[in-house]
Parts: C-alpha cells; sequence; structure tokens
C-alpha cells in the first residue's frame, strides 16, 4: 500500500498532536512522583532500593528517583524552581532550607502532621532544626556534627594511638600533626590544611566565643578571631606539616581526593555521617575525633540536621508524597536500608533495631555521636541570605592565605567587608 | 499581484518553522534578558524593577566583575594569535598537494571536534593537575613541576594551550584561503629567486589577507564566548584565587548559583557590547591592511 503524502501529513499530524497533550486518560489510574536528592554511589545505591520497597508496597504509586552530586544539585534544583517543575520531595540541606522557605518553594507540613506523616516517635530536637517561624517545612532525615576523620593506623605507627581526641586542643593537635609528619619521614603529613573551609573556622570562632552570623544576619565576627585562625594553619604549613597548599585550595573535593581516603595526610575534616563513606573508600581503620578545642574556650562545634526531606510547592500529588516521606522515617524496612548513610535517624526505635547490625565505621559513627553529646554548642541560628556566597568568599580570601598572596591579617579584614557586603547585596 | 501575493504566503509559510524558532527561541529570550538586565530577579519571585541599578553597581562596585575582565582579555590576548598562527602554519605544511592530505586533514582537525567536549575538559584537568602525565613527564628531565591548574599562575595558560590545539576550523579556511592564491604568482616569484620568507610576506599574507581578517574577528568572538573548559577544569568555580574567572563562567555562576538572574542578564548585555567593540575595532582598521582582488584602487 502506498502511502499517500496527504495521509503521511494527516498521520503525522496526528501522532505530533497527541504528543503534545499533557497525559493520555489511560494512564490516570497511576500515581507518580518524584524524589530528588545529592548523593554519591553508596547513597544512591540506598535511595533506590527504598524506592523499591515503597514501589512495592504501594502498586498504585511509581516514584522517580533523581540524583546528581552535590556541586550541581543546586543550580539544576533553582532551574527547576524557576521553571516550576520542582520534584515532588527534595533534599533539603540546613543552609539553603530558609532561603527556599522564603521563596515560598516549600510547602507547609504541620498539616499532615498526625494525617499521613506520623512523628509521634520522632525526637523533639531534630524537628526543631526544620522549622521556620515556627512552622515545619522540612523533615529531619539525619543528624551529624562537624568531626577530624583521623587514620588509626597511622596514629598507631606514630604511637599516639591514646591521644584523648574527644577532648583534645589545637596545641595538642599541632603536636600530633608533627609527631606523625615525623614517624612517616613526611611521607604522610599531619592534617589537610582547613584554611578554607568555613565549617572548621566556623567552630574556631564559636570557640572563642563569637558567631559568624549575628541574629539579624549581619556578619558579627572581628577580624582577629579569623586572622589568629589563618594564622594558626600558615604556622603548622610553614612547619612542613600538612597537605600540599596545591592541594589545599579546593573545599569541595570529591571525597576520593581528600587527603586521609587519598593517602596524604592522617587527618582530614568531615561532617559525622560522611564516616562511613570514607571508611568505604579507605583500607586502613579510621577513627573519628572532635575538631580540637581552644583551652578554656567555648564549645565550638554544633549537632545539626545533616540533611532534610522536603516537599515542594510544585507537587501535585501531596498525599502519595506524603506517603513516601513516612515510609522513610517508620518503615522498618526502609529505614533499614538506609541505615546511617544520611546520619543519625531520630526515630530511637530506628536506633535500636540498626544497633545489632552496624559495621565497624557505622559503630565509629555513633559512638563519636555519643561521645560528643554534651561537648557540643547550640545549633547557631539560620544562616542568612547570601550565606554560601559568604563561603565561597572565605574560600577565595584562604586560597590568598595559602599562596602567600596576602597576610592573614589583611586577609582577615578584607573579607570580613565583603561578607557584609554580600549580605547587604542579597538583603 | 494577486498571484505574487499567493506566492509571498507560501513561502512565509515554509519559513513559519524557522520564523517561530526565531522568535520563541531567540528574539524572545534577547528580549526578556534585556528586561532582566534592569530588574532584580532571583527566579523564584517576581522580577522587581531597579532600574541601572545593575550596570551601575557593575562598574562601580564589584571587584570580581573587573577580575573577570583583566581574565577574558588575557585569555583572548593570547588564544586567538596564537591559535590563528598555528591554524596558519599546519594550514602550509598541508599545502603541498600531499596524496593522503584527507587523513590529515581529518586529524588535525579532530581536536577541534573533540575541544568543546566535557570529555577533553576532563582530561585536561587530570593533564595537568599536580601529579598528572605532564609532570610524570616533566619529572623523567629531572624538571620538578608546579600544579598547573592549582597554581594561579599557570592555570590560565592551561586553557590557552587547550586553545590553540583546537586550530582546526581556522586552519580550514586558511587551507581554503591558500588554494586560491593563483599558482602564477609564487611561479614569477621563483623565477626571480625570491627567498620563502619574502614569498610569504609579499604573496602569501597579502593573498590571505580577507581570510585572515575573517578568522581573526570570528575567533575574537569566540574567545570571549569561552566557558566549558574553564568551567570544568576550575570546577565550576573560576578559581584557584579567580584565575580561571572567565566572563562566561562569572555570568554563569551569578545566574545559577547566586540566583542574581537580573544581574546576569546586565553582564550579558555588556558581554554582547564588549565583542560587539572588538569586532568594530578589527573592521575599522581592516581597510588599512586587508585587501581585496576585485578592489579597485
Amino acid at each position: 500500500m502506498a502511502v499517500s503524502r496527504r495521509k503521511f501529513l494527516t498521520t503525522t499530524g496526528g501522532l505530533a498532536l497527541a504528543a503534545g497533550l499533557p497525559s493520555m486518560p489511560a494512564f490516570a489510574q497511576d500515581r507518580s512522583i518524584r524524589h530528588f536528592w545529592w548523593g554519591n554511589p553508596e547513597r544512591d545505591k540506598r535511595t533506590f532500593e527504598v524506592i523499591e520497597i515503597f514501589d512495592k508496597n504501594h502498586p498504585g504509586i511509581s516514584v522517580s528517583g533523581e540524583t546528581i552530586g552535590w556541586g550541581d544539585y543546586w543550580t539544576k534544583m533553582a532551574t527547576q524552581t524557576a521553571g516550576r517543575n520542582m520534584a515532588d520531595l527534595v533534599q533539603m540541606d540546613y543552609r539553603f532550607l530558609f532561603e527556599y522557605v522564603r521563596r515560598g518553594a516549600l510547602q507547609e507540613l504541620d498539616p499532615f502532621i498526625g494525617n499521613g506523616l506520623d512523628l509521634s516517635n520522632f525526637d523533639k530536637g531534630p524537628l526543631q532544626g526544620g522549622m521556620v517561624d515556627g512552622k515545619l517545612y522540612a523533615l529531619n532525615i539525619g543528624s551529624n556534627s562537624q568531626v577530624f576523620v583521623y587514620n588509626e593506623a597511622i596514629f598507631e605507627e606514630a604511637g599516639i594511638a591514646d591521644t584523648d581526641v574527644i577532648n583534645w586542643t589545637w596545641d595538642q593537635f599541632a603536636d600530633v600533626c608533627k609527631t606523625i609528619t615525623e614517624a612517616t619521614d613526611g611521607k604522610v603529613k599531619g592534617s589537610d590544611d582547613c584554611s578554607v573551609v568555613l565549617e572548621v573556622c566556623e567552630v574556631w570562632i564559636r570557640q572563642n566565643g563569637s558567631s559568624f552570623f549575628g541574629p539579624d544576619g549581619d556578619v558579627t565576627v572581628t577580624p582577629d578571631i579569623i586572622a589568629d585562625y589563618w594564622q594558626f594553619w600558615h604556622d603548622l604549613r610553614e612547619a612542613g606539616v600538612l597537605r600540599s597548599a596545591d592541594k589545599s585550595l579546593d573545599a569541595n573535593l570529591p571525597m576520593s581526593d581528600v587527603g586521609i581516603v587519598a593517602g596524604d595526610t592522617a587527618i582530614s575534616n568531615f561532617w559525622s555521617n560522611q564516616i562511613v563513606g570514607v571508611q568505604a573508600l579507605m583500607q586502613d581503620p579510621v577513627g573519628a575525633a572532635m575538631v580540637p578545642h581552644k583551652d578554656g574556650g567555648a564549645p565550638g562545634q554544633f549537632i545539626k540536621p545533616s540533611m532534610f526531606m522536603s516537599l515542594t510547592r510544585d507537587s501535585e500529588d501531596p498525599e502519595a508524597a506524603i506517603m513516601y516521606m513516612n515510609d522513610w522515617i517508620n518503615n522498618p524496612e526502609a529505614t533499614k536500608v538506609l541505615g546511617l548513610e544520611r546520619g543519625i535517624p531520630a526515630n530511637p526505635d530506628v536506633r535500636a533495631a540498626l544497633a545489632p547490625d552496624f559495621t565497624p565505621a557505622e559503630k565509629v559513627s555513633v559512638d563519636y555521636f555519643n561521645a560528643i553529646q554534651d561537648k557540643v554548642g547550640p545549633l547557631p541560628p539560620p544562616e542568612p541570605k547570601g550565606a554560601g556566597e559568604v563561603r565561597d568568599a572565605f574560600i577565595r580570601a584562604g586560597t590568598d592565605v595559602v599562596l602567600g598572596y596576602t597576610k592573614p591579617q589583611q586577609a582577615a579584614e578584607v573579607f570580613v567587608d565583603d561578607a557584609q557586603a554580600i549580605i547587604d547585596r542579597a538583603r | 499581484m494577486k498571484n505574487t501575493k499567493a506566492r509571498n504566503a507560501s513561502g512565509y509559510m515554509f519559513l513559519t518553522p524557522w520564523l517561530i524558532g526565531f522568535f520563541l527561541l531567540a528574539i524572545g529570550p534577547i528580549l526578556v534578558s534585556l528586561y532582566l538586565s534592569f530588574t532584580r530577579y532571583d527566579m523564584v519571585g517576581d522580577p522587581r524593577w531597579t532600574g541601572l541599578d545593575n550596570y551601575i553597581y557593575m562598574f562601580t562596585r564589584d571587584r570580581r566583575f573587573w577580575k573577570t575582565l583583566e581574565v577574558t582579555f588575557h585569555y583572548v590576548v593570547f588564544a586567538v594569535p596564537l591559535r590563528l598562527i598555528m591554524a596558519l602554519g599546519v594550514a602550509m605544511l598541508l599545502d603541498k598537494g600531499l596524496r593522503t592530505i584527507g587523513l590529515y586533514r581529518a586529524i588535525f582537525y579532530l581536536p577541534s571536534l573533540l575541544g568543546a567536549s566535557i570529555a577533553i575538559a576532563i582530561l585536561w584537568r587530570q593533564l595537568f593537575s599536580i601529579d598528572g602525565v605532564v609532570n610524570q613527564v616533566l619529572a623523567v628531565f629531572g624538571i620538578q613541576g608546579v600544579g598547573w591548574i592549582t597554581n594561579p599562575q599557570t592555570s590560565i595558560y592551561t586553557l590557552i594551550v587547550l586553545a590553540i590545539w583546537q586550530f582546526g576550523a581556522p586552519m580550514l579556511i586558511f587551507l581554503a584561503g591558500l588554494r586560491g592564491i593563483p599558482k602564477d604568482l609564487y611561479e614569477a616569484a621563483d623565477i626571480d629567486g625570491t627567498s620563502r620568507l619574502r614569498k610569504f610576506y609579499a604573496i602569501t599574507l597579502p593573498m590571505l589577507a580577507p581570510v585572515v581578517f575573517f578568522n581573526l574577528v570570528l575567533q575574537i568572538i569566540e574567545a570571549f564566548k569561552i566557558f566549558s573548559p574553564a568551567f570544568i577544569i576550575s570546577n565550576g568555580t573560576g578559581g584557584p584565587a579567580d584565575s580561571l574567572l572567565v566572563y562566561t563562567v562569572y555570568l554563569f555562576n551569578e545566574a545559577f548559583k547566586f540566583f542574581r538572574m537580573g544581574y546576569a542578564s546586565a553582564l550579558a548585555w555588556v558581554l554582547l557590547v564588549i565583542i560587539g567593540l572588538f569586532t568594530a575595532i578589527a573592521f575599522a582598521t581592516s581597510k588599512y591592511w586587508v585587501h581585496y582582488e576585485n578592489e579597485r584602487d
């Protein structure tokens, strides 16, 4: 049968028209939701497994998972937000939560509590972190804190395995760095250089009784404190006990390139939920140390919600999305798969159920988490708009110091001015 | 009369797909970006009119704006001439009537096809990293290499080397231009016993001037727009110490990292003016050094 031109045109035209229709009635009974998170291979594996479990338990609903690395996550998120095409459920970070709530991109969760979302068994502390103006916008799916992960085998080799790494001070830390570098003939340096790591600097600032941002969002830290911080690392760098400057300029390194994993150093800074991931990439056993304390100073570290799950404005089927969210924190099948990878779960029953099957690294995480409970300060107030950019400015200023372009004092003064200017501009 | 009208109508009918694309995907967004450049827009709320604020901030208070101009000019000033010299050199080598010329042309053109790709940028980052191939080769000769990419003094040159390596497109155009130069000019020069160098300056370059000019303009425009290699090599940051912060990377980060769509749009329009300016300068000087064969004196 020959296809006439007219017939061809009408058929293809019809097809094109059909393709343009939003959704065909035949698929109407199928409900679908999207879940978007930043991840790493291990996290992605576990999350997709949870999605399978959910699909199995709820045949009418299909979940599609979307994942991407942290670096690109917020770009994609912003684009989807602007295009009004956000996934139903997105992974949120404490740093960005307030920006997204203020932009009206997230839905309040309070109407669903007890109405699809069961929080009766949820720790109250972790719940607080997801509240903005007294309303719940983000569900905590794990808590964490700052941590210095160290290589136990190298500590052993250097004869310092008995260091009290929970209560140590910056002076002791400096000594440890020197001992390690000497014991390994400089093949392994003591520590990564944290000059560009704002997360560690923030701990330092709090130890000095200050805070980076004040309650109204202004920059309250004084240049002197930051200059001291940079000077501390500068002295260690001069002593040759830190990772080379060339490798210390990127605060967003993939986990495999961080000093301790790459085998360049014995100590690297992380968030405590990353301990499991770090151990997965290493042969030597790792231990968890607190960020060193200031002698006689205030507690610097804090326990922070490591990740949240939020319901977005663009969700068309919030009911299905909440079902999924509820399974995440309450369904034993799902919580078992998730384990501690995203942080310590806030449901005591879940924690108890997980305990017997802990891997050594998971045990390190939980023991660390328990050990620091009374050595941390309060959660700092939410960061103001522009905080992400301030972090970038800190990396730039720190880079100049590491490379010796600027002296710590001068760099700190310029940086504090810049930071305030960024905050002012973002208002 | 009626006939012409009907014919015009059917002409426009055939143009429709293109017209739709042109207005929807080109003119539309361009006009929107012009409007946005006078607003403050974070992609979620509605744009708020701020008049000339974005432009005033850019020229009076934004230190990174001047830094990004410095980096971009640095790149353009080195990358464009070096790439053109490389392209012309290789084109002259290939302009010998070899039997396997097609193969060589393809091989030399290959980097330009690959160059825009993410894969090459990632490869570049590996090659020039502190324990990358380049330093390993240098180590064989007892030279202690630096972290080419992490060292702000050298990082921009890794980009420039990449640009030189991608000389394929201008090379092809040069090759076509070289073919167009009448052989009798060279024969006459040979009879006079002219040196090779002299032939190059007296025949090849002047005859090729229109092609050089064409390539120059295209390459200037392209160089100002450099994005993906700088973005990938610097991990999207433009670092270290903003040494890879070329204009479009800065623009991208303002738009998609800090959600300042209005400011990013203003940056885009300033880039347009800058490129326009440089193209105009190239055109203005061209009358002193570009002569066309069919021109009457």
